[in-house]
């Protein structure tokens, strides 16, 4: 079911502003370069994507953008709203759903959606109507008046984009927003932020699922140790791949990286799992070898698909999403 | 700057403030719905139990120090809340990470603190309450209620209040909730609030003259009771100049961003 906030003429026009990062750098202490020098834009209606691997430095810049930690340089402006000066206006104009659990272990969910949506200037009626149209397009009417220590981590999840979303602001900011929601709800909530987008708010989206990422954004921004690595569209970052395929190789637990014939461009090892990237020309000889390695006991599957987003994260981070475990060489 | 502001409806003005006040203060009954009647009721037995037990420490009981004891109760629980739960209960939501959240909202800053207090009195004041009826039934203490009452209570929990929300503030929140243990004996023990200040050294009734505690008693006692003064006017400056202090250190502390 589509439901969108009251059009609001001013936010729905989808032009006239847009939220700018430019150049912001934080420092942590003498030398900890948490933020160094990051720009990007997000348009109205826009669904963005901040990608990193965990400590790259996406939630520090979140935090600057609602006014909870001010950078050591660089400006953030929504429009002409200066939103490091005034972080009264920022937060006004930016609503957030932090990584952390929303603190609503006493509040019924409907309560905490009603009360935060009058906290961001709603009127009763509207706040009502939008609280009962995002309860049931989250499917969570059965949780409805539980309140928050009797919820899931899922479903409290959940009730908080509904807080968040409820009457949100230019820019609404999801940090990992999908963490801990089972996969029926996910698709909801992917669903529902997409009708954010579509309603003139700009979306600004944190995560490190690369590959729900993909689905879901317009555009987006890769940040590795501070620094933004890579941005656009999820097909223009992955146009350098565009004649390369994945080859995924499922070893036998416990056994040593094989040796790597000379078609494979690229390679990472997750626990198990090996991963190559191979021509589209040598495809056939990628099965081949594939093949030879579950012949000789080495390997119990294989995959070869087209190359995704989350190859070319790989590629530039060097990171496994939503696994922390250590890429073993390659990428 | 009012054009800009009307194109994304930013809103500002007394309105405003009143409208966070009035919402925080529900948003904050809501987070301590599940424990506020329980909250209350401790209070209530502390303040009677407290007047209670210290009595039993005389065979029979001297008006001058049952007077002393009720009244220096009613600051004592006062002081409770302000000066030591506050800053407890703010240090563990420090903790859990909830703060960051309450400070993500479109309240001005001064509103949702105001209504944290304007929570934390009324879970409080109850307590103050029944200390000075129970010193009234077991040991016959009259009071003389002055208008000055409201001034004194509104002084005394401002600046308790405001010290207790300046250490949650600018300290680590495991060194606030110890600091605030700690200071609830230094407030029983060494301040002259239960008990006149002749009793104590004297260097450190002098002390205690330019600390808060005391100066909290002394003007919410000359309120109470009959034909006590002390040194009232002078209570008020110390009180006020710790209230300008820890007001000031607030101020930095929830505006400031790292």
């Amino acid at each position: 079911m589509a439901t969108a906030p009251k059009h609001d003429p001013s936010l729905g026009s989808g032009k006239g502003w847009v939220f700018r990062a430019t150049d912001v750098t934080k420092i942590y202490g003498e030398d900890v370069v948490a933020n160094d020098g990051i720009s990007l834009s997000v348009e109205p209606g826009e669904v963005f994507g901040l990608l990193g691997p965990n400590g790259a430095g996406k939630s520090t810049l979140v935090k600057q953008i609602i006014g909870l930690l001010a950078p050591d340089s660089g400006s953030i402006t929504l429009g002409s709203h200066d939103l490091v000066a005034d972080p009264g206006v920022a937060r006004q104009l930016c609503s957030y759903l932090p990584q952390a659990q929303m603190p609503i272990d006493s509040f019924r969910s409907r309560e905490a959606i009603e009360l935060t949506g009058l906290i961001r200037g709603g009127d009763r009626p509207e706040v009502r109507r939008r609280a009962g149209e995002l309860i049931e397009a989250l499917d969570i009417q059965e949780w409805e008046r539980s309140t928050g220590q009797q919820l899931s981590g899922g479903v409290k999840r959940l009730v908080g984009f509904a807080m968040v979303a409820c009457i949100p602001g230019r820019v609404v900011i999801l940090d990992e927003p999908t963490n801990d929601v089972d996969p029926l709800r996910r698709r909801l909530l992917w669903d529902q932020i997409r009708v954010l987008g579509d309603s003139g708010v700009a979306v600004f989206l944190v995560t490190h699922n690369v590959l729900e990422a993909e689905k879901s954004v317009d555009r987006l921004a890769i940040i590795d140790r501070g620094k933004l690595i890579a941005q656009g569209t999820p097909s223009s970052l992955k146009a350098d791949d565009r004649a390369r395929m994945r080859l995924q190789v499922m070893l036998v637990p416990g056994s040593d990286t094989p040796e790597l014939p000379a078609f494979v461009q690229d390679h990472a090892r997750v626990s198990h799992n090996l991963l190559t990237v191979v021509g589209e020309a040598d495809a056939s000889h990628a099965i081949r070898w594939a093949q030879g390695l579950m012949d000789a006991g080495i390997a119990e599957e294989y995959a070869l698909g087209a190359t995704s987003l989350e190859d070319v994260y790989i590629r530039l981070t060097g990171d496994q999403s939503e696994e922390p475990l250590a890429a073993s060489g390659g990428a | 700057m009012a054009a800009l502001d009307a194109e994304f409806k930013i809103r500002r003005g007394l309105s405003y403030w009143w409208d966070g006040y009035t919402r925080m203060v529900r948003w904050e009954f809501i987070d301590i719905r599940g424990i506020a009647v329980f909250a209350i009721v401790i209070q209530l037995v502390i303040g009677a139990l407290f007047v209670l037990g210290v009595g039993l420490f005389f065979d029979d009981i001297p008006l001058r120090s049952a007077q002393y004891l009720t009244t220096g109760s009613f600051v004592v629980c006062l002081i409770t809340v302000a000066m030591v739960a506050a800053p407890q209960i703010i240090a563990a939501q420090k903790m859990s990470q909830q703060y960051e959240y309450r400070w993500s909202l479109p309240v001005p800053r001064s509103a949702a603190t105001l209504a944290w207090f304007t929570v934390a009195l009324a879970i409080g004041l109850p307590g103050a309450l029944v200390a000075l009826v129970v010193g009234a039934i077991r040991y016959g203490v009259t009071y003389d209620v002055s208008a000055m009452i409201v001034p004194a209570v509104f002084a005394g929990l401002l600046t308790a209040g405001l010290i207790g929300y300046a250490m949650a503030h600018t300290l680590k929140p495991m060194v606030a909730q110890l600091t605030a243990t700690a200071l609830l004996f230094v407030v029983l023990g060494f301040a002259p609030i239960n008990f006149p200040p002749e009793n104590l050294p004297g260097w450190l009734a002098t002390l205690n003259l330019w600390l808060p505690f005391y100066p909290m008693a002394v003007v919410v006692r000359s309120a109470l009771l009959p034909g006590e003064a002390g040194n009232v006017a002078q209570s008020y400056l110390v009180l006020g100049a710790w209230a300008i202090g820890c007001g000031a250190a607030v101020i930095w502390a929830i505006g400031r961003r790292k």
